[in-house]
């Protein structure tokens, strides 16, 4: 393990405070219950309502909690420039397979067609044709 | 980049002249690049359910339909939150060397982690019981009746027996001319089962059938099920349970013969078939359709069954430390790896801030 003495002064990456921050824990805690109770109470007024909103909402609420947990428990507020250097293309890779999936399989730039899109909807009354020894149209994996 | 002051007064000291690279220790650099990879992951996995939920139109939603308990994430958030106060005030008191209170911080923290992991447990125990695992969801009104038909028939036991009567049958034919009893007797033996079975599949095969054959709804479906398991079972219950009242009472004056004694027997073994049957039947799930079930089961259990695997790996490092606190083994040395389990922790408490609302609210 590295000893305490052997870390350098507050340099260029290095801030000053970096070893051991005084923060409030308890009242970003609370914070943190708060924001988590503002999501439960969206979700409990907002069922009903404007489904876009909810979804904008929560995650942003979600990502305020986040922004506190990285800040203040993981010290990020405190630490040097480097957490921008290890993060950064981190943060930029973790994106790229949202960004190969997107086209196909999210937004569907082209016709397509699984049964999903036309069997629940319209056949809800289950007079379904009979499938002879139910693999036709069987689960996978049964 | 700064520079070491001279050293040329001390040239035997400890104190490195210039550092190289970051500047924190090599434990604490080691655990970001981990949670590098850790946000690479678990971002592709909650990128990809974002992707998959965009493109799949009529994602199941309502709670009722995919079991989800809002109440239990909620009550997880709550408790990850809770635990990652706990190991930041261990390591608050690591740095002040008070090595009681970093232990009693992480037993708080390990307590908190069962918590999870309990409620975490219920949850799972829903999804089974409903039968939410990937590649079992019904998608379609056809696939419900389906799989309905093969669950009556893997209850009622029948289709296992018919095979083993086929298989014994055709042994018992392979050995003509040998005339080999044991085989026989086993051929014997698996008709006698299916003889017992005879009244289960009188009361299930109408009401299969038609599921089969497609002549009822869905809702009828369930209807039909409903009365199966409830009542259909009673009456037959009863009946051979007065039989066996009957018989008993009529005991005296035959009870020595061994026709009585097997007659006695076999209706001893039809109600206990009949008592297997209704537990079994009992466990037939209703036909409902969830479209995008499976997509939806998968994604779910991928997700929160890393986060759980997460969960339980900062168990064990949280139990090391405990285990170093009891045996008055804590030490300065050890700094940087409480440091770093609370890193690791807090990592796992914000999968949990964006996997609560994407599952449980959206």
């Amino acid at each position: 393990m590295l000893d305490e003495h052997a870390l350098p002064a507050a340099g260029e990456f290095a801030a000053p405070e970096a070893h051991h921050p005084h923060v409030n824990y308890w009242k970003i805690f609370y914070v943190l219950c708060v924001l988590t109770i503002i999501s439960w109470l969206a979700d409990e007024f907002g069922k009903t309502g404007n489904q876009t909103l909810l979804v904008l909402v929560v995650l942003t609420v979600a990502c305020f909690k986040a922004m506190f947990v990285m800040l203040y428990f993981m010290h990020l507020k405190f630490e040097g420039k480097w957490k921008f250097v290890l993060l950064a293309p981190t943060m930029i890779l973790a994106l790229a397979i949202v960004a190969a999936l997107m086209p196909d399989i999210g937004s569907h730039y082209y016709d397509y067609d699984v049964p999903q899109l036309h069997t629940a909807d319209t056949d809800d009354e289950g007079h379904a044709e009979h499938s002879s020894g139910g693999h036709g149209d069987a689960l996978p994996g049964q | 980049m700064s520079h070491a002051p001279a050293t040329h007064a001390a040239p035997q000291s400890h104190v490195p002249a210039l550092k190289m690279g970051v500047p924190i220790p090599n434990g604490k650099l080691g655990m970001w690049l981990f949670l590098g990879t850790e946000i690479m992951f678990f971002t592709a996995l909650i990128g990809t359910y974002i992707v998959l939920r965009l493109g799949s139109k009529g994602w199941p939603t309502d709670t009722a339909v995919t079991h989800i308990t809002i109440w239990a994430g909620g009550t997880n958030t709550f408790v990850l939150i809770t635990s990652s106060v706990f190991v930041v005030l261990a390591h608050e008191a690591m740095a002040q060397r008070n090595y009681k209170r970093v232990t009693n911080w992480m037993i708080g923290t390990m307590a908190l982690s069962c918590v999870f992991l309990g409620i975490k447990s219920y949850e799972y125990y829903g999804k089974i019981k409903h039968d939410i695992l990937p590649g079992h969801v019904a998608e379609s009104p056809r696939q419900a009746l389906d799989k309905l038909v093969r669950e009556l028939d893997a209850a009622s036991g029948l289709p296992a027996l018919q095979e083993e009567a086929t298989v014994t049958e055709n042994l018992v034919a392979q050995k003509q001319g040998k005339d080999d009893e044991s085989l026989k007797k086993d051929r014997d033996a698996v008709q006698r089962r299916i003889k017992i079975l005879d009244p289960v599949v009188a009361l299930y095969r109408p009401f299969r059938d038609k599921v089969k054959y497609g002549q009822i709804t869905l809702a009828e479906a369930e209807t039909g099920l409903d009365a199966l398991k409830k009542t259909g079972f009673k009456g037959l219950i009863e009946t051979k349970e007065n039989e066996l009242k009957l018989l008993d009472e009529g005991k005296s004056t035959q009870s020595g013969s061994d026709e009585f004694k097997q007659l006695k027997s076999t209706k001893l073994e039809e109600l206990s078939q009949l008592v297997k049957s209704e537990r079994a039947f009992g466990a037939v799930h209703e036909p409902h359709v969830m479209k995008w079930g499976n997509t939806f089961a998968s994604v779910y259990f991928t997700m929160t069954g890393f986060h759980a695997l997460h969960v339980v790996i900062g168990m064990i490092m949280f139990g090391l430390i405990i285990w170093l606190g009891k045996a008055n083994k804590l030490a300065p040395r050890h700094e940087v790896f409480v440091e770093n389990c609370g890193l690791y922790w807090h990592f796992v408490d914000l999968v949990w801030i964006f996997l609560f609302p994407l599952i449980y609210i959206v």
